[in-house]
Formats: C-alpha cells, sequence, structure tokens
C-alpha cells in the first residue's frame, strides 16, 4: 500500500498581496476660467482668479494669467500646478532668449515654443488649456488656443476653463457675431466693447459656475505694452 | 631644496629607493608656503585661526574666507592651496550630508576625519593624480566634546589638543605648547590664538594680512562659527598688545 | 490506494499571475496619518494649529505626534498626512539648512523660498507618480510680511489669509471666513487664540481621527513659537440629543 505524500503545489516565497487598483491619479481640475479676444491692435486676456478643488475653495486669489513679456500674456486653465510650473517654464525661456539675443522674445515665437513644451510632455500631458495672446512684430493682436497636447491655432475669440461651455458661445455671437444675419464680418470690435464683453462673460459664469469667482484679472496688451486691471466678481 | 628626486619625484605611485614618495613631501611644502593656521581644543570648545595673506590691498575686506564650515558643528581651517580646499571643503559636506542621511545624526569628528583622511590619502597613489597642497584642520563638538583633527597631504589624520600648519607652524607650536589648553576657556583660547598668529606674522615677508577666527562652543550653540566682531576686535587688541610687550622686552634687553 | 493530498493554505501557494512581471508598483496609501491642521493670519503674524495624534487607519496609534516643524528663524511647518513622508520632508529641509548655513553668505532662508521648495518637491513627486502623501502648510515673516500658503500631494499650491488641510478644510475653513477673513490685521492674539480653539473643538466633537491633546504655533516678528501639548474644554452633555449617538 502506498501512504506517501504529495503536495499538490509546491510551496513558494510569502505570498506579495496582489494590487488590482495600483493606479493613482496625478489629475486635478482646480476650476477657473480664462479667455482672449484679439481685436485690430490689440488683445485682452482675462482670468478669475478663484482656485477650488472640488467644492471647496482653495483661495479667491490665485493668478493664472500671467505676463511673459511686454507683449505676450499667457492665461491657463484646468489644473493650477502644471499651469504653474509651465509658466515658470516658458518666463525662465523668455529670460533666456532676451539674454541670448539681447531683445524681447516674440508673440509668434512664444507660441511655437509653447506648443514644443507641451508636446514635449505627449506621454504625460500638462492637464492645462492655454492662451497666448499678445501683439505681434506688426503690431496686430493675435490670441492663440492650444489643447493640451500642443495642438495650436490662433483665433480672434476663445475661452477656456470650467465656463468655457456658457463663455465660448456668447463670444461667438458677441466677437465672432455668429449667426448674427445683419452684422458685418468684418467690423473690428474696439477695446471699450472687448472690455465690456469680458466683464459680462465673467459676471455671467460667476452666476451659473460655482468654480469661476472672486476676482478677474483682465490684461488688455497693445503696442505699448501691457496694462492690468483688476475687478472684484462674486464671492459666493 | 634639501632631497634631489633623481626621477623618482615625478610620480606618487613609485617610492624612492630610500622608501619616500616625494611628490607627497613637495604636497607638504605647498602647505608650508602657506599662511599660518592654528586650532586649540580647550575644555568648553574648539578655536580655529588663520593668518590670511593679502596679496593686495585691493580685496574687500573679510573676503576669500579661508575657515570654512563642512557641517553645522563642523569647523575647517586650512594651510595651502586654496583651490585644493574648496574641493576639500565640498568633499566633507559630502561626507557629512552622507552620514546624516543614513543616521539622522550629525557625523561625529574622528569619522570625517577618517573619511578625509581616506580620501587624501588616496590621491598619493596614483600616478594619474597629485596630492593635495593642504593640511586641513577640522574642529567640531560632537556627543563626546571638543574635537581637533588634523590631515595631512600624506592622508595622515591625528587628533590633537592644539596644531598648527603654515610658515609660521614652528612659532606657533611653541607657543601653543606654553599653553595650558585643558584650563582655557574658548574665551581665552581666542585671544591666545589671535596672539599666536600675530606672533607667527613674519612683517618683513607679508605685510599685509587679515586675522580670521571662528569657534565652536556653548556659546555659538555648539555650531561652527566665525566670532562676533566684538570678539574678534578685543583678540586683536589682545595680540597687539602683546608683541608691544614683546618688542619692549626686546629693547631692553639690548640695554 | 491513491497517495494522501491536502491544500496548503492560500498563504503559502503561488500567486496566480506573478507581480514581479507587473508594472511598478509602489505604496499608494498612507500609514500613520495626521489629520487636519488650521492657520490663518493674525495682527502679529500666523497662527497653526495641530493636534497630536498619529493614527494607524482608525486606530489612535501615536499620541504624542509633533505635526511642527521649525525651518530656520521665521518659518513654520505644519504637517497633515503620511508622518513618514513628513518625516522625509523634514530630513530634506534639515539638508537645506545645513547646506545654506554651510555657504556662510550671511544669507538665510525666507518663508517665500521654503515653500518654494517644499511646494516643488510635492510636485516633483507627484511628476513620478510617487508622491509624497500630505498636505502642507507653510506659514512666516517673509521681509515683515506675513506669508501662509498651502502644498498638497498633487502638487497644488495656493496662498490665503486662511488655510485648513483635511477635515479642516470643511469645518474649519467656514469658521475662518467668518471670523478671519478680510479683518486679518485687526485679530489681537487673545483673539486669534479663541478662533483657533473654536476651530479645533468643532474638529474634534466631529473628525473621528482627531485627538484632544494638541500643539499651537505661532510666528511673529520675534520668531517661531510651538506651544506644548494642550488639552480643550470640551461639553459632551448635548451629545445625546445628536441624531445617531448612542442609544
Amino acid at each position: 500500500m502506498e501512504f506517501g505524500l504529495q503536495l499538490n503545489e509546491r510551496p513558494m516565497e510569502a505570498p506579495r498581496e496582489a494590487h488590482g487598483h495600483n493606479h493613482w491619479n496625478p489629475y486635478v481640475d482646480t476650476g477657473g476660467t480664462s479667455l482672449a479676444i484679439a481685436g485690430e491692435d490689440f488683445v485682452l486676456v482675462a482670468s478669475d482668479t478663484r482656485q477650488s478643488d472640488g467644492y471647496n475653495i482653495n483661495t479667491r486669489y490665485d493668478s493664472k494669467a500671467f505676463e511673459l513679456s511686454n507683449k505676450t500674456v499667457l492665461a491657463l486653465s484646468i489644473c493650477s500646478a502644471d499651469g504653474k510650473r509651465l509658466y515658470e517654464i516658458l518666463e525662465q525661456r523668455a529670460q533666456l532668449y532676451f539674454h541670448k539675443h539681447d531683445k524681447p522674445i516674440g508673440t509668434e515665437a512664444l507660441a511655437q515654443l509653447l506648443s514644443n513644451t507641451l508636446y514635449s510632455r505627449r506621454m504625460f500631458p500638462y492637464y492645462v488649456f492655454p492662451i497666448l495672446a499678445g501683439v505681434k512684430a506688426d503690431g496686430k493682436g493675435v490670441a492663440y488656443s492650444y489643447d493640451a497636447l500642443g495642438n495650436m491655432k490662433d483665433v480672434t475669440h476663445i475661452a477656456y476653463g470650467s465656463a468655457a461651455a456658457l463663455v465660448q458661445p456668447f463670444l461667438d455671437s458677441q466677437v465672432g457675431f455668429a449667426n448674427q444675419r445683419n452684422a458685418d464680418p468684418n467690423r473690428q470690435l474696439t477695446r471699450d466693447q472687448a472690455m465690456r464683453i469680458a466683464i459680462d462673460a465673467f459676471t455671467g459664469s460667476t452666476e451659473r459656475d460655482i468654480y469661476t469667482g472672486d476676482w478677474l484679472e483682465i490684461f488688455v496688451v497693445d503696442a505699448t505694452g501691457v496694462h492690468k486691471e483688476v475687478r472684484e466678481l462674486k464671492h459666493d | 631644496m634639501t632631497s634631489i628626486g633623481t626621477g623618482y619625484d615625478l610620480s606618487v605611485s613609485t617610492y624612492s629607493p630610500d622608501g619616500r614618495v616625494f611628490q607627497v613631501e613637495y604636497a607638504q611644502k605647498a602647505v608650508d608656503n602657506s599662511g599660518t593656521a592654528i586650532g586649540l581644543r580647550v575644555k568648553d570648545g574648539v578655536v580655529l585661526a588663520v593668518e590670511k595673506i593679502k596679496h593686495s590691498r585691493l580685496l574687500v575686506p573679510n573676503s576669500n574666507k579661508r575657515i570654512m564650515t563642512a557641517d553645522k558643528n563642523i569647523g575647517i581651517a586650512t594651510a595651502g592651496w586654496m583651490s585644493d580646499t574648496r574641493h576639500l571643503v565640498k568633499r566633507a559636506r559630502d561626507e557629512a550630508h552622507s552620514y546624516n542621511s543614513v543616521y539622522k545624526s550629525s557625523i561625529p569628528a574622528k569619522i570625517i576625519a577618517e573619511r578625509m583622511g581616506m580620501y587624501v590619502q588616496a590621491y598619493t597613489l596614483y600616478s594619474a593624480v597629485r596630492p593635495f597642497g593642504v593640511s586641513t584642520i577640522l574642529a567640531s563638538i560632537d556627543k563626546d566634546g571638543p574635537q581637533l583633527y588634523m590631515i595631512e597631504p600624506s592622508g595622515q589624520y591625528v587628533g590633537y589638543r592644539g596644531c598648527a600648519a603654515g610658515k609660521g607652524k614652528q612659532v606657533a607650536k611653541t607657543e601653543i605648547e606654553k599653553l595650558n589648553l585643558e584650563e582655557l576657556t574658548v574665551r581665552e583660547a581666542v585671544k591666545e590664538a589671535a596672539r599666536i598668529i600675530y606672533a607667527a606674522h613674519d612683517d618683513a615677508k607679508d605685510k599685509l594680512f587679515e586675522l580670521e577666527l571662528s569657534w565652536v562652543c556653548e556659546e555659538s550653540n555648539r555650531l561652527h562659527a566665525h566670532v562676533p566682531q566684538s570678539v574678534l576686535d578685543e583678540a586683536i587688541e589682545y595680540a597687539e598688545r602683546a608683541l608691544d610687550d614683546d618688542d619692549d622686552e626686546m629693547e631692553e634687553d639690548d640695554e | 490506494m491513491d497517495p494522501i493530498t491536502f491544500e496548503l493554505p492560500h498563504t503559502l501557494k503561488a500567486p496566480k499571475a506573478a507581480p514581479s512581471l507587473g508594472p511598478t508598483s509602489r505604496t499608494m496609501q498612507p500609514m500613520i496619518t495626521g489629520t487636519s491642521v488650521v492657520a490663518f493670519k493674525y495682527k502679529d503674524g500666523i497662527m497653526m494649529a495641530a493636534d497630536c495624534l498619529g493614527s494607524y487607519g482608525s486606530l489612535a496609534r501615536f499620541r504624542n505626534e509633533n505635526r511642527f516643524m521649525q525651518v530656520g528663524a521665521t518659518t513654520l511647518l505644519g504637517a497633515s498626512g503620511d508622518m513618514s513622508d513628513f518625516q522625509f520632508m523634514k530630513h530634506k529641509l534639515e539638508d537645506l539648512l545645513t547646506s545654506e548655513y554651510d555657504m556662510d553668505d550671511g544669507q538665510s532662508l525666507g518663508t517665500k523660498s521654503v515653500y518654494k521648495y517644499v511646494s516643488n518637491i510635492m510636485y516633483g513627486r507627484r511628476n513620478k507618480f510617487d508622491p509624497l502623501w500630505n498636505a502642507y502648510v507653510v506659514g512666516g515673516i517673509d521681509n515683515g510680511e506675513a506669508f501662509l500658503g498651502y502644498a498638497n500631494l498633487f502638487g497644488t499650491t495656493y496662498q490665503s489669509d486662511c488655510i485648513a488641510t483635511g477635515f479642516g478644510a470643511h469645518l474649519a475653513i467656514p469658521i475662518l471666513r467668518r471670523r478671519v477673513e478680510g479683518r486679518a490685521d485687526e485679530i489681537s492674539e487673545e483673539e486669534a487664540v479663541r478662533i483657533l480653539d473654536d476651530c479645533m473643538r468643532v474638529l474634534l466633537y466631529r473628525d473621528c481621527r482627531a485627538f484632544n491633546k494638541q500643539r499651537r504655533a505661532k510666528v511673529t516678528a520675534q520668531g517661531v513659537e510651538i506651544s506644548e501639548p494642550y488639552a480643550l474644554e470640551t461639553d459632551w452633555s448635548i451629545a445625546d440629543r445628536v441624531v445617531g449617538y448612542g442609544a
């Protein structure tokens, strides 16, 4: 009679815990809205300053639009951490350009640089939707809009961020004169008009979007430089 | 020069027939050309002093420090080449940092002295390198109290109560030997150190010099720091008075 | 006859899928944790509070943790989240302080520099998918001006007159918004302490990971002061009228 001991499976090293859900998501949406309106000889950029985390307001004043030179402004939205780092990189590169070439970097060069910088992180993108706006070498106002991967397009008006879906159609109508039968498609906005549209866009967004509000930073860029203005939005 | 290498002095990787490594001895010569540096270990701390010879009146006062800090509680004063010194101080900082990142406590003096000794010694072994032209005086307070070590270009490191390197080391050592280091306080030692540097200074050869003084003691919160200006001024006054007294005595002897 | 066979306990069985062949895995959960840090600006500078508990899940494991660190002469760091990551950060800051001291250039680290350093480490680790599981509050006086900033495991940073981490963001911030926001420079030290204790009391009542032994810390022109642990006065007499409490 056979009376052997047989192990079904041989003992192995101590079992390790198997992680099924081993992924941590590094992306956060801290909210906020930015827009740009390009005019004939100026461009206007506006961003609110609220930073949120879910239903919490982290702070009422956290800038996400920055001067990169005396003729260019960069406005970010979505992930504040990535936005700040992207701004630092561009700021450093602009500085470097200035020291190497003995002149400030132009808006078009910065626009391409921004696209390249975003694309360099194709496999781990910056979670931002940047707007770069300024005056070109010929003095004309221009705004570039990007997706997070670096796809770039120059536009006459653009809105990004938590209230983009509210602001973009408004700009399409009021800046682009979309679906306005009697509008002159070549009509150019004045600064005053652009300013009023931007302010209305944000006061409206503040009412309907909980992630937009507190303060509004408006930059008007023209041949004479960058002019910044801060206005109050509702704090609720 | 006392000894001619006769071909055995070109490389540290070759001994001379009578068992010497000339390059190391030449490195020692480089040290002997430098302004004097001394260290005094007394009962409540350690004092470092350096005779910083200035090659120009145009130098900003207190610039080009010759006493440096390797860790918060470790000071380094050197005699020899400053470029080599800076390299060694960086090495000492790295050693202190690496010890701290492993043990989360500051590196004991005997350990950093040993590691620096080993490092310097490695530069006496290979033909591709040259020994450091530096004698490193290392001062600290660790858990065993005040500590003083000196590392020679050969890599030899020894713990001292008082030590000296550089041009005036003979004079300085004679003076240090007269001190009662066990009984001295740092406050007194600072003055004595200043006096010794002034005594070791050769006014005929090097007109301009600056005294650098630092300490590690309770008064500096066990940190290595340059002494406060008031303490420095007091020490210099004491040193100058002592020199004058000496001169007076010598004049009396002449009569 | 068939041989006798038996099953090995599951702990000794070979893993079905060898984990070593999978993607790099890292510990993605905190172990010993600290709960909220509450901080705000007042007339003389910065006030901060945090309790002394290091929780192991729901177990009150370490009851004498210090969640503050003084960084240089005028900066205070408060930590919530994983305590080993906090110790790592403390070590990094000590290193930084040492190398600054060794420079011997008469300069010292300002609060904003410390904040930027902490923020950069947090953002850098998030980019490596290996975050430090913390939310930090950095407070201090930089060039005569009060500074208060926040940084967390996502690299998110912001500055504000009132900051609270964890549950504090839900329970303390509404109190601070009412009593501090807009009037920080009118608040005396006595009032600041009252406000802080009121916030900490609410957290103590409602946050299961809070503990009635805490430290208060402040930064003023005179420097940093971290208090010894103290307890808050509490009143549980109304507790039985709270829905869900007891029977």
